[in-house]
């Protein structure tokens, strides 16, 4: 082989890039939209088609610089998952999915139109349903679409550009002969009182938006392109200026030779096709116009369904990549070497629509998904440059940052508000269920954060390099003791206890130190007080990492901003592969109890590892009690007084409260047995337990115990229960709970 | 003319992990010298993939693990071409294969006229020796 495999990978050139965007968009435009859009502004919508351009050319140059950045399958929704985090990743790819499906619907419903004016077709009544002849024209192309994508069946290598030549010379030829046809004076008045003059503009933006649903589809493939860093943003922002300019002028043609009154859909479904028929009929080709155009048609919306299917596989695959869908969705056929069921189901997805929807609504609510996802890869690309992530090097920038991402997300958002409250509430409707979605099921599978509520500055002396917390580092079977120190007050003791007992385990200290911002913050904000962030997370961690070598242990360190601070420690637990979190007991610490999320947070929560909670008030291991009534946890509290026992010599009180002392006394000998603690003090007390604890811990320096109740720990360091032992003993507890699964019965009911 | 060993070297090519899996134990029966296991990503050349690069190389790692629980020291090539059977003819002249050994995957008449019967083409059109591995018992 002369060429090396990653080359032989990228085969797309600049030419085929630029003609699958403008290939998917100037099918809707010009083909399927302009009776509605000329029933909505007049000739004015030629400069609804000029606003939508210019929203889609901000969101352009912005895709343009994440997909150089980040040549990732998947496009719009990667970078908004991997900048925003999963909960935004959901919505994202919920979002940019069935907007696909919206989109390709219209298409589909557009190829029915053109099909339908030269083969007759029938309408069908299926029972409660009565589908017009588009509609069925558009099931039969979309089954067609959907098994083309199935199958897999090769088109040959250049017919996309085929495609999109013969689109645009035929409209070149239609404009131009359309053009010597054209009245100035029918194009007046310019904003037509009946559509609301000026004000129509902006709401039949809105309707035309979905013309523009195209350009982002060309950073789905950016790992197929060649040389990515040129060709991209000249294919994206290229595409995007090349239709703009077609889709005024064409608008122009059209109300210029036709008045627009009499393009609404009231006259005809097809106002190209009688704009076409006057144009060529000047040169006495009436009926090769006609003929030409309706082909135009077809191949043009055929086009733009197809490049939406596949455009939606992709999506599918990176939403299973990063655990946001189950894989299984993105199997390979093993013949036709598709993924078949994600193209199945959006395909089905897309008949129903085709069934169920209008071509108006399909449209506006395909564009204003697209423009949630628009809106939200803009602030991906201010959160990327913002959080100056090493890794993120793009070799196309934005120009006049950040006033293109920020107008490109205000512009986008700020759109939708011109669309009807239909519309925008069945968009909606998906985004809520990205948002369930993400909460009922990704958010326990995906192990993908975002960089702006997961920005790791890591100051590891073993690994400088690390900078995000998606690099989880392998414990490589080593025993690693994390510690999340929040207060330099109790610092020390948190890492002498954990030193000790990774010391006895030949383990590792792994101490973060989790600065929260709130959700409000923006990683812009958050990195604006890095500085001072620093300087506190340098002191705290300097302090943690000197203390543990005092023990000669290994030790890292980690600072980690999130917006979320009890949960993080959990999700750092879990990508640390902690085998023990040593952790400190504050109400105001490591939490705000009472929030709602907290409650959703215990039904979903695993323990990823062992939990020892300290209450601190001084550490002091000479002499330890361990009140015991056996479990799990209970066999944590074993571990820790033995391990401790070994480091410093402690004197061990082993207690147990039972109903008969006979029977506590066997059960202690047995446990106590069990957990290599024979050589301790028993104690066995009858009555109530806590009292009996309390009295006990009189005479010791550190209690040990379980935390015996599932779910307890959670609750406890959250503040919503109190356990009395903690705040009526005068030395330090140590609570201790093991690492659990717990079923979904337990977690609604434990 | 120096005569070489059919089987001192053999290419083989395989689909996916099922299909490296049963290439694997078809082939293992037999004596062979050196084996060299190839998959080739179908690319568009002109028109985006019909799955993302990532996942095509992923599909042909898992295929090559599958492989080499049975033949552990299998080479590995991967290559990336719209035509398969080209892209397998080619990775043998250049590691210079003494055969191509494969496992005809069956397939109806139908799946057969839309993927173009790849068996029928690399066959007749190999400029190598051609294995038809029987199906393994």
């Amino acid at each position: 082989m002369t060429t090396s495999d990653e080359e032989l990978a990228k085969d797309l050139g600049l030419l085929a890039a630029l003609t699958i965007g403008v290939g998917t968009m100037i099918g809707a435009g010009i083909f399927v939209l302009p009776g509605e859009a000329a029933a909505a502004a007049g000739p004015a919508v030629a400069l609804s088609f000029v606003i939508g351009g210019g929203i889609s050319l901000f969101t352009a140059l912005s895709a343009s610089e994440l997909g150089t950045a980040m040549p990732k399958a998947g496009g719009s929704y990667y970078y908004v998952n991997h900048a925003l985090g999963p909960l935004f990743g959901s919505i994202a790819g919920w979002g940019n999915w069935i907007g696909l499906a919206f989109a390709s619907a219209f298409y589909t419903l557009g190829f029915g139109e053109y099909l339908s004016t030269f083969l007759p077709l029938p309408a069908l009544a299926l029972g409660p349903l009565s589908l017009t002849p588009f509609q069925v024209g558009a099931l039969l192309a979309g089954t067609a679409f959907i098994t083309v994508n199935y199958v897999g069946a090769k088109e040959t290598g250049n017919v996309q550009i085929v495609i999109v030549t013969i689109l645009v010379a035929i409209l070149t030829v239609f404009s131009v002969l359309g053009m010597l046809q054209a009245d100035l004076t029918t194009l007046r008045p310019f904003f037509p009182p009946e559509t609301g003059g000026a004000t129509a503009v902006l709401p039949a933006t809105g309707l035309v938006f979905v013309s523009f649903l195209g350009f982002a589809k060309i950073t789905t493939v950016a790992e197929e392109l060649r040389n990515p860093g040129r060709n991209l943003p000249l294919a994206v922002v290229g595409s995007v200026v090349i239709v703009t300019l077609m889709y005024a002028l064409i608008m122009v043609v059209l109300m210029g030779v036709v008045n627009w009154r009499q393009l609404a859909p009231e006259f005809t479904t097809t106002p190209v096709l009688d704009v076409a028929d006057i144009a060529f009929g000047t040169v006495g080709l009436a009926t090769v116009g006609v003929g030409l155009l309706t082909f135009a048609g077809l191949l043009a919306t055929a086009s733009s369904a197809n490049a939406s299917i596949l455009a939606a596989s992709r999506i599918n695959f990176a939403m299973g990549r990063d655990k946001l869908v189950s894989d299984t969705l993105n199997a390979v056929h093993p013949s036709f070497a598709t993924p078949y069921r994600s193209i199945v189901l959006t395909g089905a997805l897309i008949l129903l629509f085709v069934v169920l929807g209008d071509i108006k609504t399909l449209a506006k609510a395909g564009s204003v998904l697209h423009l949630i996802v628009y809106g939200l890869l803009n602030i991906a690309l201010i959160v990327m440059r913002e959080a100056d992530v090493e890794s993120y090097q793009p070799e196309f920038e934005v120009p006049l940052y950040p006033v293109v991402p920020v107008l490109g997300a205000l512009t986008s958002f700020g759109l939708i508000a011109f669309m009807e409250p239909i519309e925008i509430g069945l968009s909606l409707v998906f985004v809520a269920g990205g948002v369930v979605w993400y909460v009922v099921y990704a958010r326990n599978q995906t192990e993908k954060r975002g960089i702006l509520n997961q920005h790791i500055i890591s100051q590891s002396p073993v690994d400088a390099a690390v900078s995000v917390a998606t690099s989880v580092q392998p414990n490589g079977g080593r025993y690693r003791v994390m510690v999340p120190v929040a207060d330099p007050e109790h610092e020390k003791d948190l890492i002498t206890l954990a030193s000790a007992i990774a010391k006895q385990h030949g383990g590792i200290v792994d101490a973060i130190h989790i600065v929260t911002v709130p959700d409000q913050t923006a990683l812009a904000g958050a990195a604006a007080y890095a500085d001072e962030l620093d300087e506190t997370s340098e002191q705290l961690l300097d302090a943690a990492r000197e203390d543990a070598e005092t023990f000669g242990v290994p030790v890292e360190t980690h600072t980690i901003i999130s917006h979320r601070s009890f949960e993080e420690i959990f999700d750092a637990a879990r990508s640390h592969q902690a085998s023990l979190v040593v952790m400190e007991w504050g109400d105001e610490l490591h939490g705000s109890p009472g929030r709602v999320e907290s409650a959703i947070d215990d039904l979903a929560m695993d323990l990823p590892c062992d939990f020892l909670v300290l209450k601190d008030r001084g550490f002091d291991p000479e002499h330890i009690l361990v009140p015991t009534a056996g479990g799990p946890d209970s066999d944590l509290s074993a571990a820790v007084a033995s391990d401790l026992r070994a480091e410093y010599g402690s004197q061990l009180t082993l207690l147990h409260v039972a109903d008969s002392l006979a029977d506590g006394e066997a059960f202690l000998e047995s446990w106590a047995h069990d957990h290599d603690l024979g050589d301790a003090e028993f104690r066995v007390e009858t009555g109530d337990v806590e009292t009996a604890i309390e009295a006990a811990a009189e005479e010791c320096s550190m209690v040990i115990v379980g935390a015996t109740e599932e779910g307890l720990l959670s609750r406890l360091v959250r503040g919503a229960v109190v356990v009395d032992i903690v705040d009526d003993v005068d030395c330090s507890v140590l609570l201790a709970e093991r690492a659990r699964t717990r079923g979904l019965v337990e977690r609604l009911f434990g | 003319m120096s005569r070489t060993n059919l089987t001192s070297h053999v290419l083989v090519p395989v689909a996916n992990e099922d299909d490296a899996r049963v290439t694997a134990k078809a082939l293992e029966p037999y004596s062979v010298g050196h084996v060299t296991v190839v998959h080739v990503v179908e690319k568009g050349e002109g028109v985006p993939d019909k799955t993302p690069v990532e996942q095509s190389e992923s599909l042909a790692a898992e295929s090559f693990a599958a492989f080499r629980e049975t033949f552990p020291d299998a080479e590995s090539r991967m290559t990336y071409r719209r035509d398969v059977v080209e892209g397998i003819v080619d990775v043998a002249d250049d590691i210079d294969a003494s055969a191509i050994a494969f496992h005809p995957r069956e397939s109806g008449r139908i799946v057969k006229l839309l993927t173009g019967d790849r068996t029928l083409h690399l066959v007749t059109s190999a400029p190598l020796p051609i294995i038809a591995l029987p199906h393994p018992e």
